[in-house]
């Protein structure tokens, strides 16, 4: 009796280190951003009175939702027909969403940095225009609301394609043949039958992408004209130039008070008969768990034998779009794709320029600016401290993710819902209000401007990508083999390093890679709580981004384009690894 | 004839335990709660050494609890169970001695089927070489020489579940527990695989304890069968004990089919004077169908005979099995396929009768 009662608390002292660094990073200085939003002990609303009385402060406000909520709508509109051509593009697939995955990986950073070349005055399609004589003068395709669009929609897109995808694959395709069959034509097969079948992904994709648009400053600022500031970027500047904190943490309540009011407005509209039960927020984060689970999904796609996992699908194979569609559809998929990878390969490109205007194309190559990236000490340095922090807080992160997502798996459901809830609040609501939360916090502990705090702020986010990334392993795992290790005298110990581990081993290191990237990425919670004092690479590109003297990031945005492909090549070795003897073909014997 | 209702008096253990064959497992009064619910509900049974039993039940029964409790993978909420004379209810499951066959094999998909078989091995801390050649050995007994480097996911089901069968009996463990062992296969490759633990069994003389829900399974394979009911015991007999003699009706309708003479218009012929609350069981089998104008038996005194009218026939390979209408009830009789023998037809008039010794009385 005692082991058991021992093994059954054992789940959720396991969550108790994520659940500590959650609660004093974030936790705590959330309650306290809310209290100071009231002017505690005061408790008095003014700041919130003040805030809506500012006649620009609303307008901001309504702007931030209208830019938010158009993106949305335009990546869906993008987003819902590139995922359905990926689907059933059958031998193109895998390549076509490994693109959309790289695309994903590929820093924000990099990307905005790559349209303002593209988009510029001097930019690419400008000085194309202007060379081939069409126009006069530049046409103002940057400073924006424009190109805040380009920009942003090339962001999320593939926060959009991807959990659509999810849910188109996990379509039986047999429905499809069975609707044909009662006399449905295609397209009311697909509008009866299909398509509400993938509202689930729709819902997620568009929920994803409207809370990442809702918190993320950066592309707008680099993107649009003044006019176009959103209310992330205003907090970002209260909280920069401003020593009273109160009406930073309540413009930053607003915010989250909006967010989660639209979220549930749409997660309750959209899911129709779907979802009775559990909240919208709850629903929320099992939307954004159900992304990364797929994501693991994708790259197991890979290894497994291609015939092995399309007979089903030719099987009952009913789609015989006429060669019009098939041509409209291949146009249209080519030129999603040429969007998404657009700007990579121009920063590639242009990186190899050798004089001080960045060309395109470059009139002679050069490794000019790659010899200035490695003979900056500024440069070396900010490389050197964000690569340390990303190890470390890869590495923390991946251990207290892993025993809080092994804990999880081993709850009761009602407990893991909640508590999962709990750890992933930090990569669910808008980063403008963790940065701000965690700003708190940490300057309470006294770990404002310090690699202590850095490492901190990262690490709660990084412990959420774990987390996911670990669960959605363990979840495909089946708990009997441990029980015939047990039956075999294998100890709990033996049982966990024999068994357990080496079949979660993929999800631990996708999780940890993750963690490394997301930390490697970070610039939102960075500059607020390294306060400029401890330059890393994204913080010393998005100086470089504003001022644009230093061709220099050009080399930098392309060395951290192929970064995510490095990543992606040893994620496919470690699940190759794992599972390469599958991979044989396999005899069969009887 | 035995009416004896209570199901499992403590009298039969003691009868048990002064055989000359020692008691292996023991549960005494064991109960399992899952919140309010009883998974299994004060359940006592004893197993010889070397016994084959069988815990047979619909899902939901406890059967699987029952297992599990034994395995060690749950504790007990009230009772103790015992094996080899220790209680081990505070033993976890990696210090008992025992092999296990899961329903899904629970072969692990990282490790070739030698590493598999070695995995038990190795726990006990048995040398490489010992290893090597114990593998060898067992291999080769399940007829998988050849396939040692595969990985389970390679093999066939019929294979894969011999090299759980071998995982779990090559560290010679005393038990061998079989959770709905032949679960996952086909027909035919079912029966094979019964033959193959029924020689398993003989060869090896492990006490084993079964679960599963088919009774063919069940029937073929025990020394005895434990039929389970909402987490208790209703019957703990031999294989023909408990099909020709079913203590309850349950029990009846479980294994195989059963005419229950309910309320029937004719009235029940039997030797037996039945308490009130038995109602009388005729197997399907016992029943012989005759045309109305056949020539009676010789042993017809010993016999009740019926007319009816035949409903419908269905043939199915070796038997035609019949349901014939008499007055209100409606009788199935099951009848080998023979040369010679008369067939009838939906409407055809028969006479049905049967011996009044095979009337089986069992509780409602």
């Amino acid at each position: 009796m005692k082991t058991m009662q021992k093994m059954s608390s054992m789940p959720i002292l396991l969550t108790m280190p994520a659940l500590g660094v959650l609660l004093a990073v974030f936790g705590i200085p959330l309650i306290l951003l809310f209290l100071t939003s009231l002017n505690a002990p005061a408790l008095s609303l003014v700041n919130y009175v003040v805030f809506f009385e500012q006649r620009s402060y609303v307008a901001i406000l309504l702007l931030t939702l209208e830019i938010s909520a158009v993106a949305t709508a335009i990546c869906l509109l993008i987003g819902y027909p590139t995922a359905y051509l990926i689907v059933v593009s059958g031998r193109a697939r895998p390549v076509l969403m490994v693109l959309v995955f790289l695309t994903w990986l590929t820093s924000a950073l990099v990307r905005t940095y790559a349209w303002t070349v593209v988009l510029g005055d001097n930019g690419l399609i400008n000085s194309l225009l202007l060379n081939v004589g069409l126009i006069d003068s530049p046409l103002p395709l940057i400073y924006n609301r424009f190109a805040v669009y380009v920009g942003m929609v090339h962001i999320m897109l593939p926060m959009m394609i991807l959990p659509i995808i999810s849910v188109m694959m996990s379509i039986d395709s047999s429905l499809m043949a069975a609707a044909r069959s009662m006399g449905a034509k295609p397209f009311t097969a697909f509008l009866r039958v299909y398509f509400p079948l993938s509202i689930p992904g729709i819902r997620s994709g568009c929920i994803l992408v409207f809370v990442v648009c809702l918190g993320f400053y950066i592309t707008p600022q680099a993107l649009g004209g003044l006019g176009d500031t959103m209310l992330s970027a205003l907090i970002n500047s209260q909280l920069t130039t401003s020593l009273d904190l109160a009406p930073t943490a309540a413009a930053s309540f607003i915010l989250l008070a909006i967010t989660v009011v639209v979220l549930s407005a749409v997660g309750v509209n959209l899911a129709g008969a779907h979802s009775q039960a559990g909240s919208p927020a709850l629903k929320l984060r099992q939307d954004r768990l159900r992304v990364l689970t797929r994501a693991i999904r994708y790259l197991n796609e890979f290894v497994l034998p291609r015939r092995a996992r399309r007979w089903t699908a030719k099987l009952y194979q009913t789609q015989h779009h006429t060669s019009l569609w098939k041509i409209v559809g291949a146009i249209f998929i080519a030129i999603v794709m040429f969007y998404l990878l657009l700007p990579g390969v121009i920063v590639i490109i242009i990186s190899f320029n050798s004089g001080e205007f960045l060309e395109f194309p470059p009139r002679e190559v050069s490794l000019r600016w790659y010899y200035s990236f490695f003979s900056d000490p500024s440069w070396i340095a900010a490389a050197w401290n964000s690569f340390q922090f990303g190890l470390i807080v890869s590495g923390l992160s991946t251990i207290i993710g892993t025993m809080a997502a092994f804990g999880l798996s081993r709850c009761s459901s009602g407990l893991r819902s909640s508590l999962t809830m709990v750890i992933l609040t930090p990569i669910t609501i808008p980063v403008i209000v963790v940065g701000v939360a965690v700003y708190l916090g940490l300057a309470k502990l006294g770990l404002i401007g310090t690699s202590t705090g850095i490492i901190l702020g990262h690490t709660i986010g990084a412990i959420g990508y774990v987390v996911v990334i670990v669960m959605a392993t363990l979840s495909g795992f089946d708990r009997t083999l441990e029980q015939a290790a047990m039956s075999m005298r294998a100890g709990p110990t033996q049982t966990f390093m024999r068994v357990t581990l080496p079949l979660i081993r993929s999800g631990i290191i996708g999780g940890a890679l993750f963690a490394f990237l997301a930390s490697f990425d970070e610039v939102i919670v960075t500059s607020f709580v390294g306060g400029y004092a401890i330059p890393t690479l994204p913080l010393k590109m998005l100086e470089n981004l504003k001022q644009q003297v230093d061709p220099t990031i050009a080399a930098v945005g392309s060395l951290l384009t192929l970064l995510p492909i490095v990543w992606l090549v040893v994620l496919y070795f470690t699940l190759w690894r794992n599972q390469g003897t599958l991979g044989k073909p396999a005899m069969n014997p009887t | 004839m035995n009416l004896k209702l209570k199901s499992h008096l403590p009298s039969e253990d003691k009868v048990l335990e002064k055989s000359p064959v020692p008691i292996e497992i023991e549960f005494c009064n064991v109960t399992k709660m899952y919140g309010a619910v009883a998974a299994v509900k004060d359940i006592s049974l004893s197993v010889s050494r070397g016994e084959f039993l069988t815990i047979l039940g619909p899902s939901g029964s406890g059967k699987t609890t029952a297992l599990m409790l034994l395995a060690g993978f749950t504790a007990p909420s009230r009772g103790d169970i015992l094996i080899a004379g220790k209680s081990v209810s505070d033993v976890p499951s990696y210090r008992r001695d025992q092999g296990i066959v899961f329903q899904s094999y629970a072969l692990f998909p990282h490790l070739t089927v030698r590493r598999n078989l070695e995995f038990p091995l190795e726990m006990r801390g048995i040398k490489a070489a010992e290893r090597a050649a114990r593998v060898n050995r067992m291999l080769a007994r399940v007829h998988l020489d050849e396939f040692g480097n595969r990985l389970p996911s390679q093999l066939s089901g019929g294979q894969q579940q011999r090299v759980a069968l071998a995982r779990a009996l090559i560290s010679d463990p005393p038990v061998l527990l079989l959770d709905e062992p032949l679960g996952a296969l086909d027909r035919n490759l079912r029966e094979q695989m019964q033959v193959e633990i029924k020689d398993l069994h003989k060869e090896f003389g492990k006490t084993t304890i079964c679960v599963t829900h088919d009774q063919e399974e069940a029937l073929t394979l025990s020394d005895r069968i434990v039929v389970m009911r909402a987490g208790q015991i209703d019957q703990i007999d031999t294989p023909e004990a408990l099909y020709d003699r079913p203590k309850t009706r349950f029990i009846a309708n479980f294994l195989g089919e059963a005419n229950i003479l309910e309320n029937a218009a004719f009235k029940i012929e039997s030797d037996v004077v039945p308490s009130s609350e038995m109602i009388a069981m005729l197997r399907p089998e016992r029943i012989s169908v005759n045309a109305r104008s056949a020539a009676r038996r010789e042993d017809a005194d010993q016999r009740q005979s019926v007319s009816g009218t035949v409903e419908d026939m269905i043939y199915a390979g070796p038997l035609r099995k019949y349901r014939v209408r008499v007055g209100n009830a409606v009788l199935i009789a099951r009848e080998h396929v023979a040369s010679g023998q008369e067939v009838f037809r939906s409407g055809d008039e028969v006479r049905l009768d049967w011996l009044r010794s095979d009337i089986r009385f069992v509780a409602a």
